[in-house]
């Protein structure tokens, strides 16, 4: 069954259109990463699936059941804005929005104690919450979102504000709430993230569903047709016409290819332009490069 | 309805801990304590000091008498007022009158006194403290009495205690209640003022704390995490409940402190004898009863107005204006309540105080004052708390919708399909 499905849901405010004709699936167990440039529509498809907005047409179902207050309660929620109590104390915070979940106080304590120390924020625990980082608040939020094991996660833009320490910390606890049979969505920007972790993708712009689907099977639709070079010497084969475009990096480039174009023809036009070729290799597209060519802009 | 309970637990607990709490708390009634203290020694200390006087008699024999009637005593048994001199028809007023006003200048003499030749004119104080109404009472006494005297003589009418005759009466308050007769000195009115201020500012400070409350939550974005586990009902109600246990706490100390405030008083009043501002001072236990009442009826209607108010706006400058919707009410029971206070039976305060949204505070000031008929007390009440479920129910659904809307107000068909699909 279907963990969340969206079907030819439409909303608009004031005449403007946030989300047109948008139909979605979310497997059971899956990480979806939800992607789109700013100002796509992500935010009103999260808000319509938790409830919080209406749609003006179309449906949306949990688990097969239409959006209601229940199913609203089954799901962990960080909102894309911080929403906590600034005046509280971060361990009371967590136990409240924990017993609200239906845990026991006992309980609740428990869970709070061990997620503030895994997320390193135990020295914090009886500070208040306006007294705390960006960064931190932004795990306070992490665990009040997932403290009661909630069989789908919404989270958007849970890395926002984290360093690269604590942004590996939050995404090994998902993959280990995804291995437990939680379903994940995950509206970031952060394409590298969406790579390394999500199962499935939803690209949406201006609106509308512009990709979806595995993917594994969304990269290999678009075949091998990048090339990573790391060379020494002249690079006046890159004008070759058979690539494409040209991203250069530090060790080298990556030249997309023109579709139809050989990438044999390349290096010989490297080897013969007196290029030292060090590496040579036909890469799947980058999820960063299907993104610009879908969205036309980073 | 253990999520009630948690709201209501972590408003009360998050309250009460908060630092304004507790400085409130504590320094209301001292600050309420001081003042109290400050008006009694103002009272105890009145002037201990005769009052030098000289009386300057164009008409000439009144001095004497003047001077007699003028024999009240100082707590400290020192008399109250002297006369230094009595100068009768002096050759040159002018002259006279300088050299009266250079000793009050030099202060040697605190006033004097000029009686005209014709008595139909009046008499003058001349004084370099106008203010001091305290002494206009045995002056303008001790005036009549010799004037009275002078005129009785003029008629041939001679009499040795020409101030057995010409006492007036007291007149003596007596507050009829239904259980019997108490003096009046001034106490009912002030406890039905402070009656009044005490309803007032409650009802007001608790209402904004309510729409402060709520209003945090849209602004920190707390709700959008609450609602995902929380009915707004169940959240609207656990607020309600969750100020009003934090309001009793905070009205609780202070009615407490103000009964120990009151049985000090008491003490004092038994050492003061019956002229202390105390004697007779008695709330009836029916008025706290009532009071209660209407106070738990007023809060939550004004509450739910509040928090409506609060559900509705994004930010602190928006509620700010929309405020006034919720607090006009009570403002304009602060300026009508003295009409009420001056005549509690008339139709237009009885008119009045059975509008439930004046009768929180305009109510308990007629049962203080006069208690009302039955009937109109108990159909204020059922007025009151009918209109106080219809606000709940209203501001429920203001508040669901409202609480998740940020920016523009929602449009109408947009409330509509709220209404329709939660």
């Amino acid at each position: 069954m279907d963990a969340i499905s969206l079907e030819n849901v439409t909303k608009s405010y004031d005449g403007v259109t946030a989300v047109t004709d948008v139909s979605l699936r979310v497997r059971e167990g899956a990480i979806l990463g939800l992607l789109g440039p700013n100002g796509a529509g992500k935010t009103s498809t999260i808000r319509m699936v938790m409830n919080i907005l209406v749609p003006d047409e179309g449906k949306i179902c949990i688990f097969g059941k239409p959006v209601s207050q229940e199913t609203r309660q089954s799901i962990g929620y960080l909102p894309e804005e911080r929403g906590l109590y600034p005046r509280m104390e971060v361990r009371a915070v967590i136990v409240f929005l924990a017993a609200l979940r239906g845990l026991s106080q006992a309980d609740a304590e428990r869970r709070a104690n061990e997620w503030l120390k895994r997320l390193e924020l135990s020295d914090w625990a009886d500070r208040k919450v306006r007294d705390l980082s960006k960064g931190m608040q932004q795990k306070v939020q992490f665990i009040a979102a997932t403290l009661h094991q909630p069989k789908i996660m919404i989270l958007d833009e849970p890395f926002s504000g984290l360093d690269p320490v604590n942004a590996a910390m939050v995404k090994d606890i998902m993959l280990e709430m995804r291995d437990r049979g939680s379903t994940i969505v995950l509206s970031t920007h952060l394409m590298e993230q969406v790579e390394r972790m999500c199962d499935s993708i939803c690209l949406i712009d201006k609106g509308h569903k512009v990709l979806d689907g595995d993917l594994r099977a969304i990269k290999q639709s678009y075949g091998k047709n990048t090339v990573r070079i790391e060379f020494s010497g002249p690079d006046t084969f890159l004008a070759h016409p058979g690539v494409a475009s040209v991203n250069r990096f530090g060790s080298g480039v990556e030249a997309k290819l023109k579709p139809g174009a050989d990438a044999q023809e390349i290096l010989k036009a490297a080897l013969q332009a007196g290029a030292r070729i060090d590496r040579f290799e036909l890469l799947e597209p980058s999820l960063n490069d299907i993104f610009i060519e879908k969205t036309g802009h980073a | 309805m253990r999520n009630i309970g948690l709201i209501i637990k972590r408003e009360y607990l998050t309250a009460v801990k908060t630092k304004a709490f507790v400085i409130t708390t504590i320094l209301v009634p001292l600050v309420g304590i001081g003042f109290f203290l400050m008006i009694l020694f103002l009272v105890n200390h009145q002037p201990s000091r005769t009052f030098r006087l000289a009386i300057v008699d164009n008409a000439g024999g009144l001095g004497t008498s003047i001077a007699q009637g003028l024999d009240a005593k100082l707590p400290n048994g020192q008399p109250e007022f002297t006369v230094l001199k009595t100068i009768e028809r002096p050759p040159s007023l002018d002259r006279v009158q300088d050299e009266l006003r250079s000793q009050i200048n030099s202060g040697s003499l605190d006033a004097y006194l000029l009686v005209p030749a014709d008595l139909d004119q009046s008499v003058q104080l001349h004084t370099r403290n106008p203010g001091d109404f305290a002494l206009q009472g045995p002056l303008t006494a001790a005036l009549n009495h010799a004037i009275i005297l002078n005129r009785l003589n003029a008629r041939g009418i001679h009499v040795d205690d020409a101030s057995d005759i010409t006492r007036g009466a007291d007149l003596e308050l007596i507050k009829i209640t239904k259980s019997g007769e108490t003096v009046e000195k001034g106490q009912s009115v002030g406890i039905a003022i402070a009656l009044v201020l005490l309803l007032y500012m409650s009802l007001l400070i608790y209402g904004i704390i309510m729409m402060r409350s709520v209003l945090e939550e849209k602004t920190t974005r707390t709700m959008e995490v609450l609602i995902s586990s929380v009915r707004p009902f169940d959240l609207l109600a656990g607020k309600i409940l969750g100020v009003a246990a934090t309001a009793f706490t905070q009205l609780l100390i202070w009615i407490v402190s103000l009964l120990l405030l009151l049985s000090y008083g008491a003490a004092m009043a038994g050492t003061m004898g019956p002229d202390s501002p105390f004697a007779g001072v008695h709330i009836p236990a029916s008025l706290i009863a009532y009071a209660v009442i209407f106070f738990v009826g007023g809060y939550f209607l004004y509450s739910a107005m509040f928090a409506a108010i609060g559900a509705a706006c994004s930010s602190e400058h928006d509620a700010q204006q929309l405020q006034w919707l919720a607090m006009a009410p009570l403002v304009f029971t602060m300026c009508i309540y003295s009409l009420v206070l001056s005549d509690p039976s008339s139709t237009m305060s009885i008119v009045l105080s059975e509008i439930p949204f004046f009768a929180p505070v305009l109510m308990p000031l007629r049962i203080s004052l006069q208690t009302p008929a039955f009937w109109q007390i108990g159909l204020s009440i059922v007025l009151l708390f009918s209109t106080t479920v219809a606000a709940i129910y209203a501001s429920a659904k203001v508040y669901r919708i409202g609480v998740l809307m940020y920016g523009k107000r929602p449009t109408l068909p947009e409330l509509a399909r709220w209404l329709r699909y939660t």
